[in-house]
């Protein structure tokens, strides 16, 4: 059962900012992910904000430039089901598709699923883990088939969201609010390796709040999403391939290439880009690529398969363009 | 014997025979009908009360301190701030008076108690608190400071048996010795084969995590005790806690009407229905207790997983020489049923004169194995049904055919008794053809990534018989409609449809006139636990004499009113009529005797089954699968089940049956494992429906189809049902590992078969074919 | 505890707006035991509205077309309020966390898992329960079609898969293969019904088309 918390109805953006910034605050947006949290003590929450009714936040438009902005208070399901998404970012309406499952989808929301705290079931169960202050990260001993094959040292999370790492594919910009201001930046810098902090996933300062996130025009664009897990719905990415590239002809002038399910950030490949750049898609440059990004891994004892999923499954991606 | 604790718990108190003269039914008008059930509207509006759902006048809520080690000692153990908290009415602990109840005395494992000092897996309770809502009784908990003495913990049973192993209990961590069995001379018939095979598996511990949670609500009132159970079998609630509480029978009334799930976790009592009635005493209120789903996962039951190596040897023509079996497994810190019937289908299933089995089972610290749906059954089938498909291959013989060649009418692993009947061959040949298995085999293999393959396994289920006792009671009333009165509890397979059907099959009431009252120690009659695919052929039999006896008072009085034998007469739909004189006929509500009497009651018991004889359900599975080697997904394309069952008593149950079974085994499959942090901590890491996950509707083909193979068995009772709802689970899981081999090449020999482990397989066989 | 007025189906509900809550308004009507005072909230309308951890605050519901009023803690999910204070117990726990599917309610006639939303969420949301399904006493379509097709066995999970497919068909009334499994895979069965169910939705959907649509 949830613990005792007070509860805090923002009506404006400035509201809600004004309540966040204490310690044990915390920001209520679908809910889904911080009531799970709450629930299962992985850190005190004494005082949820909600800001689900700034309709502010909320909306996908197109503006004159082609690009899309997507208030961070918009469903994934409305994410996934917006004909502007499936028609110029198919591989991120993709994406929203595969998250969760539909009551998930239908309450949870683009922001929450970029802040969403990971799933590593020593960091959601009871157990005082590194990233929970304690001396261990359980997972480098433990059970580790769900965990990071890269960039895990000192903590071997793997980040849980499906739209992050396509969102970083497709370019995206993070919008952010705080009491001091509003700034963004490129998606892919929000996140942050535990080497960098190992207390936290991104960027977001307390008393912070993801507002929208901005896609540059997807013209010329194709995007996909590959999503492998054990089992059909309501599951976390053992692997999932995000893909966006623009072709000249048959060749690829632009790729970018991000893993989820591998690292603690949605994870670029960048090594895999560069094999894939001027080239025609080809099996043998598709093996190239699915080798070049998985180079730097190093799995812990359950979890190599994820280095031969996140071949196979690139190979799958590519293959398909 | 570990057997028979799954059959016959105990001597079994015998029910008179019946009556009246059973004939066996030829042509039916309503049973085997596919009919909606008769409970439909309740759980489809909201209106079945189940007991999570009770809620009484003035109800507190209580929830359970759980040591959060795998093995630990409680030192000691403060509840002053809990007693302080908002809400709180009582708290029990080890020093609270009438706590020092002896746990599962009857057991065969180790002794216990309710709060015992010593904590042998997480998860144990430690103490409880009674408050006025949930999430005040769940804030008391967090204050109850608790220090322990955290003891080193063994999660497998391999380690447990280890020397120097950390010790689950005083005198060690073996359950005792192995159980063996024998018959002819193994070593023989290996040296008369022509091939032999030799293969090691491993199986998960799984889990049965019903949707409704495991709980009660207890209420008393004075010295007499009610409880709302969520419970396959209200009669083992009643005498488990009245043993537990030192309390008549009589005032322990326990209700069960409905029951979200069991699949046989829910055959016992938990240490929370005395922690309900203990804080409903304390606190002269209602309790309710219902556990959280990670308490589910934790600490009320499981499916042991283990070790187990099998050896086959055959002859050129396909004939077995030799079976040899070794299990090791765990039933948990306390049930020493580890590997119980694991071997029951090698013992059993395919005819071999020289089998050898052994199952050793260990303590670990993690909680007790409970009866899951075909216990041991699943686990043996996963190792037979695979090394036959080796044993084929390397005879050159298709899978089908080699275990039609291993056809048997006797049960072996009992002497070589007869069956009452066996169906096996014609759901072997009937399932192939319907299934399409010659043309689906012999499909040549594709060369891309995706590709398909199809397997197949058999069963059968050393249950499924049924038996004494059962006592159900009909009551006709003046206007011809009718109440039908049992104990056994409907856990979802659709008893009260079916028992509803036998009555309106004699009485020739139409089911919507047909009341039933079940599942209450107060009101209704003795049944065992619903559990085993025994219900149906236990209760149908009963119910069926108490419709007849029913039926025969009702006749004659009849026959007085006009002047014509009792034999000629028949009932349906309230008239009675002479077969040989349409003039003779009335209507029911007219017999003169039954006008001043108003209703007439049948008693039904359930007679003895045939003596020197066994009665089994048998089944053959098929299933497709679709790989992608690129990512060892394994697609479900199509199921068909085909099951010997006896007479097919409800259709659309029936089916139902054999969809839930084969959705169960996918996840045995493909899914299902219980992970606990071995090299650690010993605590469980999945307790979750996320981390443990089971299928949903994404991992289930749309296609799954039901054959019944409806062989009339004219002896094992008197429906001729047998089991259905163990074996539809058995075979699954075998039958897609020896698909996926026959798509990819690859045997998978540890469940379940998913990315994390059939991509490395994978490659491992392109890098030795290379 | 609740207006005994039932709102005619499909009627226009009244609107229930921001200034309710935490008003005075629910005050009378309360008087639910939940072992906590009962505290009057900051009526003050031109800052965020606080409630404290472990007052209870007055709130109006639309459920199933009826306006409930009751007091709750801010941590209260709406599951645990329809069950156990509102003892509407078609709606169904099996996990408290979100990943069953049974406590599935509809919230503006989109499924949600109601023991993952709080009930102060669910404050100016048309909220329809299984109950609300029903048409008086008779079973709805959605309901008839699970009969019909044996799409359940304990008939736990059932009230959730039954909003789930009511949520499905209302946004998309004729629904393949495909999107009936997509809707209903929040939603677990461990007795395995998933092949009855996929059955039972599309009867129900050709049931509901068949009158013209809408429930």
């Amino acid at each position: 059962m949830l613990p005792n918390f007070a509860y805090i109805r923002a009506r404006t953006k400035q509201e809600a900012l004004n309540n966040l910034g204490s310690e044990g605050a915390h920001v209520h947006a679908g809910g889904t992910d911080i009531l799970g949290c709450a629930r299962a003590e992985v850190f005190e929450v004494e005082k949820i904000v909600s800001i689900s009714r700034l309709e502010e936040l909320r909306g996908i438009t197109r503006s004159s430039d082609g690009s899309l902005r997507i208030g961070a208070l918009t469903t994934i399901s409305e994410i996934a089901q917006s004909p502007l998404v499936q028609e110029s970012y198919p591989g991120l309406a993709q994406a929203a598709g595969d998250v969760a499952s539909p009551q998930l989808r239908n309450q949870g929301t683009l922001g929450g699923n970029l802040c969403q705290r990971p799933r590593c079931w020593y960091f959601r169960g009871d157990f005082h883990c590194a990233k929970k202050g304690g001396d261990l990260c359980y997972a480098v001993e433990g059970e580790n088939r769900y965990h990071a094959i890269l960039g895990g040292d000192p903590c071997y999370i793997v980040h849980p969201s499906d739209t992050a790492p396509m969102l970083v594919a497709l370019g995206a910009e993070i919008h952010i609010s705080g009491a001091a201001g509003s700034r963004s930046m490129p998606l892919q810098d929000f996140f942050v390796l535990p080497d960098q902090d190992l207390s936290r996933e991104n960027l977001l300062e307390p008393g912070e709040i993801v507002t929208e996130v901005l896609l540059p025009g997807a013209s010329g664009i194709k995007s996909s999403y590959r999503k492998i897990r054990e089992r059909g719905a309501w599951d976390f990415a053992l692997v999932s391939v995000a893909l966006a590239v623009r072709m000249n002809g048959s060749t690829i002038a632009e790729a970018r290439l991000v893993l989820g399910g591998v690292a603690p950030v949605p994870w670029r490949a960048e090594a895999a880009e560069r094999a894939l750049i001027g080239k025609q898609p080809s099996p043998s440059v598709a093996a190239d690529a699915a080798a070049a990004a998985v180079a730097g891994a190093q799995p812990l004892e359950q979890n190599a398969y994820k280095v031969l999923l996140a071949k196979g499954a690139i190979l799958e991606s590519l293959l398909a363009l | 014997m570990t057997e028979a604790r799954y059959y016959e718990r105990g001597p079994i108190p015998e029910t008179p025979e019946p009556k009246q003269r059973q004939d066996h039914w030829t042509a039916t008008k309503v049973v085997g009908q596919a009919l909606p059930r008769v409970d439909a509207y309740q759980r489809l509006s909201g209106a079945a009360i189940y007991p999570s759902d009770v809620n009484l006048p003035e109800m507190l809520y209580g929830a359970v301190l759980r040591c959060p080690h795998a093995h630990a000692k409680v030192q000691s153990l403060d509840t002053t701030a809990a007693e302080q908290m908002p809400g709180v009415r009582a708290i029990l602990t080890a020093e609270s008076p009438g706590t020092d109840i002896p746990w599962q005395p009857e057991s065969e494992g180790p002794a216990s108690v309710l709060f015992d000092s010593v904590c042998r897996f997480e998860g144990e309770a430690v103490a409880a608190v009674a408050a006025a809502t949930p999430y005040q009784a769940h804030d008391a908990l967090r204050t109850i400071r608790v220090v322990y003495d955290v003891l080193p913990a063994v999660s497998n049973p391999q380690a447990a048996l280890e020397p120097g192993a950390p010790k689950v209990h005083p005198d060690g961590n073996s359950s005792g010795e192995p159980s063996t069995y024998e018959r002819g001379d193994v070593n023989a018939g290996f040296d008369a084969a022509d091939a032999v095979v030799e293969e090691t598996f491993a199986v998960p511990f799984l889990l049965h995590t019903p949707l409704e949670p495991h709980g009660c609500v207890a209420r008393w009132e004075g010295d007499k005790l009610t409880l709302w159970e969520s419970t396959q079998g209200v009669y083992n609630v009643q005498s488990q806690t009245a043993a537990a509480l030192d309390l008549p029978l009589s005032h322990v009334r326990v209700i069960g009407h409905y029951v979200g799930g069991g699949f046989g976790s829910k055959l016992a009592i938990g240490k929370y229905t005395l922690i309900a009635a203990l804080l409903a005493k304390q606190t002269a209120k209602p309790v309710k207790v219902f556990l959280s789903r990670e308490e589910t996962l934790l600490c009320v039951g499981n499916r042991p997983g283990g070790t187990m190596r099998l050896k086959a040897g055959a002859k050129r023509d396909g004939s077995l020489t030799a079976l040899e079996f070794e299990a090791l497994g765990s039933g948990g810190a306390y049930s020493p049923y580890g590997t119980g019937l694991f071997d029951w289908q090698i013992r059993d299933l395919y005819n071999c004169s020289n089998v050898r089995t052994k199952g050793q089972s260990a303590y670990i610290n993690a909680g007790e194995e409970r009866p899951m749906r075909a216990p041991g059954h699943p686990q043996g089938s996963w190792a037979l049904e695979q090394i036959l498909d080796a044993l084929a291959e390397k005879l050159g013989l298709d899978p089908l055919e080699l275990r039609l060649r291993n056809l048997t009418t006797v049960s072996q692993a009992r002497g070589g008794i007869p069956y009452t009947s066996t169906g096996f061959k014609e759901c072997l040949e009937e399932g192939a053809r319907a299934f399409g298995w010659a043309a689906a085999r012999a499909r040549p293999a594709a060369d891309g990534a995706l590709v398909r393959g199809v397997g197949m396994g058999g069963c059968t289920w050393i249950a499924g018989a049924g038996g004494p006792p059962s006592t159900a009671i009909v009551k006709y009333f003046a206007d011809g409609s009718v109440n039908l009165n049992m104990g056994a509890s409907d856990i979802g397979t659709g008893t009260k449809t079916v028992m509803a059907m036998v009555v309106a099959e004699e009485l020739g009431v139409p089911l919507e006139r047909i009341q039933i009252e079940h599942a209450d120690t107060g009101t209704t009659e003795f049944a065992t636990a619903s559990g085993g695919s025994k219900t149906v052929p236990t209760e149908s039999p009963a119910v069926r004499a108490a419709a007849l006896d029913c039926k025969e008072q009702l006749l004659v009085m009849a026959a007085a009113d006009l002047e014509t034998p009792v034999g000629d007469l028949q009932l349906h739909e309230g008239e009675v009529f002479s077969s040989r004189d349409s003039s003779k006929r009335m209507a029911v509500k007219e017999i003169s005797q039954f006008q001043r009497r108003r209703t007439v009651v049948g008693i039904g018991y359930r007679g003895p089954n045939p003596e020197g004889k066994a009665t089994c359900p048998f089944a053959a599975q098929f299933c497709e699968v679709e790989v992608d080697k690129l990512t060892g997904e394994v697609r479900v394309l199509r199921f068909l089940g085909a099951h010997d069952s006896g007479r097919v008593m409800s259709r659309l149950t029936y089916d139902n049956q054999v969809y839930g079974g084969i959705v169960m085994g996918i996840g045995f499959g493909l899914m299902e494992r219980r992970v606990l942090d071995e090299k650690q901590t010993g605590k469980m890491v999945n307790r979750n429906w996320h981390d443990y996950k089971i299928p949903t509707a994404m991992d289930v083909p749309a296609a799954i189809e039901s054959l019944p193979i409806e062989i009339q068995d004219l002896e094992c009772n008197t429906t001729g049902a047998k089991g259905l709802g163990e074996p539809v689970t058995i075979p699954t899981a075998a039958a897609i590992a020896n698909a996926v081999y026959h798509a990819t090449g690859v045997r998978v020999t540890e469940a379940p078969i998913n990315p994390t482990r059939l991509l490395e397989l994978l490659a491992a066989h392109d890098q030795r074919r290379a | 505890m609740e207006d005994n007025h039932r709102k005619k189906k499909n009627a226009a509900e009244p609107g229930v707006t921001r200034r309710h809550f935490l008003t005075g308004t629910g005050l009378g009507a309360v008087g639910l035991a939940t072992g906590v005072p009962a505290v009057e909230g900051d009526t003050k309308t031109d800052s965020a509205v606080v409630i404290e951890a472990g007052q209870t605050v007055p709130v109006t519901l639309q459920i199933n077309g009826v306006r409930k009023r009751l007091l709750v803690e801010p941590r209260w999910s709406l599951a645990y309020v329809l069950r156990e204070q509102l003892v509407m117990t078609g709606t169904k726990l099996g996990c408290d966390r979100g990943e069953c599917g049974a406590c599935t309610v509809l919230v503006d006639d989109v499924p949600r898992y109601s023991c993952m939303t709080l009930t102060l969420e669910a404050e100016d949301s048309k909220i329809t329960t299984l109950e609300g399904l029903l048409d008086g006493e008779e079973l709805g379509d959605v309901q008839r079609a699970f009969a019909e097709k044996d799409a359940f066995q304990c008939g736990y999970c059932t009230p959730g898969q039954v909003m789930a497919v009511e949520g499905l068909l209302r946004s998309n009334p004729d629904p393949s293969i495909e999107e009936i499994r997509t809707g209903v895979s929040g939603n677990l069965c461990r007795c395995g019904t998933y092949p009855n169910i996929f059955k039972a939705a599309h009867l129900a959907a050709d049931m509901k088309r068949g009158r013209g649509g809408g429930s």
